[in-house]
Parts: C-alpha cells; structure tokens; sequence
C-alpha cells in the first residue's frame, strides 16, 4: 500500500510538468510514450521472470536431464541412452497401452456431456440449478472425487454394501487390472461430464435460432434437427472438447491413479504421468524419468498443434 | 429480446419437458447422491454404518470429525492449505494485476514475446516439471518449505492469470484511463482507481479459481513438502484414505473436510466459479 502510494505520487509529479508546458508540445508523446514503455516493462518483468525461472527453464533443465545419468547431484552425460532404453522398456510399453485404455472414458464423457447439453438446451424448468448440480464434481479435488469412488468401491463400500442386499459376497473390484481402470473411467466420466456440458452449451447458445426456426417451419422433427443442425452447427466445440480430454487423459490422471490404485495391481492401472512420478522417487537414474516426461511432453505438443492445425481448417470453412 | 425467447420457446415446445426434465434429474441424483451417501457416513459411527449403510444414521456423532482433527492433524493441514492458498492467491492477484495491465494498455516492448511465453507455458503437463523443478528446489533448500511450494504454484499459475486479467483490462475503454492520465494519475493511481474496480469481476473470478486450484492440488504438495507436521490437506487426506480402508466413516469426514470450501465457494460465489471455469480451459 504505501509503495504504491508513493510510487503513484512520483508519476504524478513527473507527469505534472509535461501536461503544464505548452511548449514542449511537439516532444511530448516522445517523452511520455519513453517513459510508458518502461513503466510497462517494469510491471511485467516480475510475472514475466517468475514464470521463466520456474516454468521455462525447468523445461530446458529437464531436456538437459534426459541426456544424462543421474540421481540429481552428479550428471553424466549419455546421449540418447535414456530415450533407447525406454523403448525397450516393457514397463513402458505396458504404461502407454493402459493409457490408451483410459481413451475409453472420452467417448463416455462426451456422449453424457452431449446429451446433457442438449437437454439443458431445452430450458426446462430448474435448468440453471441443475446446470450448477453438474458443476459440482469440477469444484471438487481429484484427491476427494478419487477417495470418494475408492471408497464406495472398496470392501465395505457402499457397492458392496449394496450388492450384499441381494446376497452377493463382497468383491475386491481393485485387484483386477481392468476393473479397475473400469472404476477410473467412471470417475472420470462422474467428475469431468459437467465440465464438458457447459463447454457444449456455451456452443449451443452460438446458433443462431433462425435456423432452428427455418428446420421446425419445414416440419423436422425434434430428433432430426438435432441431428442435422445441432451437433453439425457444434462440431468444432466438439473437436475442442475431444482434443482437451485427449490431452487430459495423458496428463491428469496422475491424482485418481495416486489415490485410488497406486498403479497397481502390479503396473496394471499406471499412466504415464504417474510413471514419471514413480521413476523419479524410486529410481536411481533421474534421466529415465525425464527422458519419458520429455516424450510425453512432445506427444502433447503435437496434439495441440494438431488441435490448432484442425481449428484453422475449419474457421476457414 | 422478446423475440428471441419466443423463438427458442418455439423450438423448444416441441416436446415435451417432462421427460426431459426427468432424465436431467437423474443424472443430478447421480451427482449429489454420493455426496449425500459420504455426507451421512460421516456422521455416524463405523459399527452404525455397517449395520445400516443406506438407512439414517442410528446413531449421530462428530466423533469421526474430532478424531481427525485430534489424532490426525487434519486441522493443522487444513490451516497448513488455507496459508499456502492465500499467500499463492495474493502473489498470482498482485503479479496478474500488474503484468496484465501494462499489456492491455502500455506499449510493453517486446510484448509479443511476453504473451507468446506466457500464452506457451499455459498448459505445461505437471509430469514435465516434476524432476527439474524438485532437483532445482532441493538445490536451493526449498524442500519442506512453504516458499517453495508457493513458487511453483504462483509461476504455475500465473501464464493464465497473466492472459486472462489482460483480456479484462482490455475491455476498459481508453478514454477512461486518458482522462485520468490527463489530470495527472501515474500507473499505480490508475491502476487502483480505475483499473481494478473496473475490472473486479474478472479479478474476483481469477482469485476464486487460482484458489480452487491450489487448495485441490495433490501432486505438487505431495512431493514438495515431505514433513509430516506441515503437510497440506489433499495429501493427508490421501494418506487417511489409504489407511483406514476398513473405517468408511471416518475417511468420509475427511473426504468431507477437504470439499468443505470448494463447496461453500460454489455455494456463495457460482457466479464467478462458473464464469471462471468456463474460460479457464487449465484444471
């Protein structure tokens, strides 16, 4: 407060003698624009070196690291050692293909967000509360959402509680691989649908309502016009939405495999980012770590490009 | 106006909204019954619960409660997160506000440059910082220290701080800022008169999401604070989750603990956590 306030009272007073002399007319845009463009650099630089010292540079450090073994006081330079032997690498292999077995969720969850868009797109009565109900889940910490469905799937869970009602023994739904990617998935569907919804939504209200009018005048019905006219006049919306979830599903799911499996049974339900934590807590060479986050790290570049790439396309359209 | 609600009722009456209306209420049931189900275990004792998981609790207590905060240390990491959440929310605020206004309205050399290294580093995969940021942290002794903590979350989050408050400040008009600068305002004078009570919805959106954010976060606060007594509260509530795997109740207070805020958020301030995460595509 007090800074600011006498900093503001330096401006003033230097401003003061520009504004009051006439005759320098001519030299005053020069002067102030001068003293503007450092004053505006001053105000960014903080921000600005803050984000290179702990956002960029860790990106180069990190390249650094994956040509090198390590265990992060001494380095030793090996070329590619990191990057050969991590597609050899079994673990590896295994990791990558579980993660495409978590692409599941993204048809799921657009499918739920799509239809709960278009539902919330008929304005019934309540829908902006129920537009807040859906929010819900993305309020929540993925350390809660992944607890929470670990929990009611657990041994004395409420699924197993409920199954019991109809006499069915308790059933341990986390020591097999694949049902437990399955209870991933349905956290993700749970918690990330809402999300979606709202960005669809926000798309829906983007058409312009005389086409909705011109289909119903030529007498389509309900079920047409949403085929016809409300997912084509989305798709690009859609393409978002498909392209983030991508990237999501290869980067975000470090906190539910965490919370929920811990990667196991064995390496069953381990992603890539999760990976990347366990090698560099548990591994002597740091390098094997960055080298698959730096492979992760270009994957996901390309995505995005791509995603820009197909946005381009379209806007042209 | 007028027109356009006629036309959409229009569209829109073409069916019924009683189905419509029904499957909406479903999928809402599927929201909030879960919360609902942790909500009650919580307040129950784990003999109760077994007895009767799905009825109303026989018997009410906040022992599952008192006993995380006593024996657990949940309160300490409760207090440990709201520091952390403030500090990082009052750095991110102050920074975005600064940078953010000079790009909107100063003519910042190099200020391509700057938004293309902000706009870059927006949606970085935590994964890739992992090794270099915690070897570059241990270099400087800031492991098992807040500060630490604190500056990756501030850099982390201040890329989309940084673009969205510019956006903002972009929207005020000129001539405003013009008239002031005329009768005299410094860069500070405009920037707390005008600048930020113009632009406080956008302001008040970019707080409650940065702080949504750092209070959610687990991986960084799993990994950067390895001391048990200063432990943030999404990591001890990991801990609790994998350790009392037989006491539903109480890790369902802890579940409950640690949603507590986000929910009161969402709660007394939907307006802006809506508007926040529907611009912010970063989670």
């Amino acid at each position: 407060m007090t800074s600011a306030s006498l900093t503001s009272r330096a401006g003033v007073a230097s401003a003061a003698p520009a504004g009051g002399a006439p005759s320098v007319k001519p030299r005053r845009p020069g002067a102030i624009r001068k003293k503007d463009r450092i004053i505006g650099l001053l105000a960014v630089l903080p921000a600005l070196l803050l984000v290179v010292a702990f956002s960029a540079y860790p990106i180069a450090f990190a390249v650094f690291i994956s040509f090198t073994r390590t265990n992060g006081l001494t380095f030793e330079w090996r070329w590619f050692e990191n990057y050969i032997a991590m597609v050899s690498d079994p673990i590896v292999q295994q990791v990558f293909v579980n993660n495409l077995k978590y692409l599941i969720a993204i048809p799921l969850v657009i499918f739920v967000a799509v239809v709960v868009s278009v539902l919330l797109f008929e304005r019934v009565r309540g829908w902006k509360f129920f537009r807040v109900i859906f929010f819900l889940p993305n309020v929540l910490s993925i350390a809660v959402i992944g607890i929470m469905f670990r929990n009611a799937f657990g041994y004395y869970g409420g699924v197993n509680q409920a199954l019991g009602l109809f006499g069915i023994e308790p059933i341990e739904f986390f020591t097999d691989g694949s049902i437990a990617i399955a209870i991933i998935i349905l956290a993700l569907v749970w918690s990330g649908f809402g999300y979606m919804s709202l960005l669809l939504f926000a798309g829906l209200t983007a058409i312009n309502p005389a086409v909705f009018e011109a289909a119903a005048i030529d007498g389509a019905g309900w079920w047409k016009r949403l085929w016809y006219i409300t997912l084509p006049n989305i798709r690009r919306v859609l393409g978002f939405v498909f392209i983030i979830n991508v990237i999501y599903t290869f980067t975000g799911l470090f906190g539910f495999v965490y919370v929920m499996t811990a990667g196991g049974p064995g390496f069953d339900t381990t992603t890539i980012d999760y990976l990347v934590f366990l090698r560099a807590f548990s591994s002597s060479n740091l390098g094997s770590g960055a080298a698959l986050a730096i492979m992760l790290f270009l994957f996901i570049g390309v995505l995005t490009l791509l995603q820009n790439k197909v946005f381009k396309l379209q806007e042209e359209d | 106006m007028s027109d356009d609600t006629l036309i959409s009722k229009r569209i829109t009456s073409g069916r019924a909204s009683g189905p419509v209306f029904i499957i909406l209420a479903l999928v809402a049931t599927s929201i909030v019954y879960p919360l609902y189900f942790v909500i009650i275990t919580s307040l129950r004792p784990n003999v109760d619960y077994l007895r009767d998981p799905f009825g109303l609790p026989g018997e009410w207590t906040f022992d599952n409660y008192l006993r995380l905060i006593e024996v657990y240390g949940v309160g300490q990491a409760f207090l440990n997160s709201l520091y952390v959440a403030v500090v990082t929310i009052v750095l991110v605020l102050t920074l975005a506000t600064l940078a953010g206004y000079a790009l909107a309205k100063y003519p910042v050399p190099g200020a391509k440059y700057a938004t293309a290294i902000f706009v870059s580093l927006m949606l970085i995969p935590g994964a890739v910082l992992i090794i270099p940021t915690y070897v570059m942290l241990a270099r400087l002794g800031l492991i098992g220290n807040y500060w630490g903590l604190i500056l990756v979350y501030v850099s982390g989050a201040l890329p989309f701080a940084v673009f969205f408050l510019s956006l903002t400040f972009r929207g005020i008009p000129v001539e405003v800022i013009e008239a002031a600068r005329i009768d005299g305002a410094g860069f500070f004078r405009t920037l707390w008169s005008i600048i930020i009570p113009m632009g406080s919805s956008g302001i008040a959106t970019l707080a409650v999401l940065q702080f949504l954010g750092v209070w959610n976060e687990l991986l960084w606060a799993l990994i950067l604070i390895p001391e048990e007594s200063m432990k943030l509260l999404t990591p001890t509530l990991a801990s609790i989750g994998t350790r009392f795997l037989t006491d539903q109740p109480l890790v369902s207070a802890g579940l409950f603990i640690t949603a507590s805020i986000p929910l009161l958020l969402l709660i007394f301030a939907s307006k802006y956590v809506m508007q926040g995460l529907q611009v912010g595509v970063s989670r």
